[in-house]
């Protein structure tokens, strides 16, 4: 484990190092306040032991910067001081020092306080593991394992936010497997799950790593493309209908012909529409392609969309 | 407090104490001891400047520093008057800073003797 030495005594600074690293840690030194702080902007620095009295900047003061910043995870201080005094000590655990030694150090003590920070940062790995593993199961679909609706519409506001500052186009596609309900009736739920998933496989292997894939409701699909415009994202939601329409899906049951049509919109650089509206056109020309006969994929705002539009008024 | 041992008691070096926390090696000793020298004709030559310029704050610090350095190698005697240091710099008194730079080398000058008369083993 690495640990950040700040003392501006060499001496001192070397009797810890050899000690430390008598006790296996990997050691960074600092002789001053400045350099201290910048080495802790290394995120895999978790322990600290910070001299109190150092040019630049104390280490009540390093202490201080370090419990202001938030992004970091915890980085667990020892506070070393010749100030032996009950308020001395008192001012340093009040700056946010976990602990607090006088110098000279005695080493067995060191040792044993260190094992109590490793505790901590232990403790906090553990409890950061288990928040990210709750974080996924929140924002993925339970069956498919591919986003869920509320996770794609917060990534599509961040991409069209981008976009509209980069000034790049931003896609959607809204995919939906053909007569899915017929499926489901005429071979069973558990079927067309498995199918479902078939589908999901297909799609996950032709899209962009940069690309984004999310289940919408029931089966339909949604594919988020940062950086795409009309041209592209008609050849991606061809490619991604041939891929599933290629060939049939196999299920415990039965190998299952599977289609998919798609409707695709795109929010130019200079648009501005919100998640929502650009996934309402999308699904518009899904519903197009739908009408048009299925297994087909139609871009918003070419012509069969347009006359169906024209139709619904 | 006042200390029960007078200055004049005291040994340049406490062998046995600075070895019991550097794990008995005397080779390391003498490496520290290497550091802790050229650390104090750094400081001695910023002392100096720090008395001509009247600059108390520097004073303190510098003797701050080496109280803490000479703590670590068991140099009582050297602390105590590196503390006199960091006192007179704090007080921003000028003639009891001259008296304590003066006592810091003779005390520099006092270890160097004794070591080489009971060189490291």
């Amino acid at each position: 484990m690495k640990i950040l030495i700040a003392d501006d005594d060499p001496v001192s600074s070397k009797i810890l190092q050899k000690n430390l690293e008598n006790w296996d840690y990997e050691t960074v030194l600092a002789r001053n306040g400045p350099a201290a702080w910048q080495a802790l902007q290394d995120d895999s620095l978790r322990l600290a032991i910070l001299d109190w009295m150092m040019p630049g900047m104390d280490g009540v003061e390093v202490c201080r910067k370090i419990r202001r910043r938030k992004r970091y995870k915890y980085t667990y201080i020892i506070l070393l001081s010749a100030k032996d005094r009950k308020q001395d000590i008192i001012a340093g655990l009040s700056s946010g020092a976990d602990d607090y030694m006088t110098k000279p150090v005695n080493f067995l003590e060191l040792r044993a306080r260190l094992k109590t920070g490793r505790r901590i940062i232990d403790l906090e790995d553990k409890l950061l593991f288990i928040q990210n593993q709750l974080k996924d199961l929140a924002s993925r679909d339970s069956l498919t394992r591919i986003w869920n609706r509320a996770e794609i519409i917060r990534f599509l506001s961040e991409e069209l936010e981008r976009g509209r500052r980069e000034k790049k186009p931003t896609s959607v596609i809204m995919l939906d497997v053909d007569h899915f309900k017929k499926i489901n009736d005429f071979y069973g739920h558990a079927t067309g799950d498995q199918a479902l998933l078939q589908v999901v496989s297909r799609l996950r292997r032709k899209v962009r790593r940069s690309d984004k894939i999310g289940r919408y409701g029931g089966d339909e699909i949604v594919v988020i493309l940062p950086n795409c415009g009309p041209t592209e994202v008609r050849s991606v939601g061809e490619r991604l209908r041939l891929a599933v329409g290629g060939r049939k899906i196999k299920t415990e049951i039965d190998a299952v012909p599977v289609t998919i049509s798609g409707g695709c919109a795109t929010a130019d650089a200079g648009g501005t529409p919100s998640p929502e509206s650009l996934i309402k056109t999308a699904d518009r020309a899904l519903l197009a392609a739908k009408e048009k006969g299925r297994n087909c994929v139609i871009v918003a705002g070419d012509g069969r969309e347009r006359i169906r539009e024209q139709k619904n008024a | 407090m006042p200390d029960p041992i007078s200055h004049d008691q005291l040994q340049p070096i406490d062998l046995s104490d600075v070895l019991s926390r550097i794990g008995g090696d005397t080779s390391f000793l003498k490496e520290l001891l290497a550091i802790y020298f050229q650390e104090y004709d750094e400081k001695k030559r910023l002392l100096e400047e720090a008395v001509t310029r009247q600059d108390y704050k520097q004073l303190s610090e510098l003797g701050h520093s080496l109280k803490g350095a000479s703590a670590n190698l068991g140099l009582a005697r050297l602390q105590r008057v590196a503390l006199s240091l960091e006192i007179a710099g704090k007080g921003g008194k000028l003639q009891p800073a001259k008296e304590a730079l003066r006592s810091l080398e003779a005390e520099v000058l006092m270890l160097k003797a004794f070591l080489a008369e009971n060189p490291l083993t």
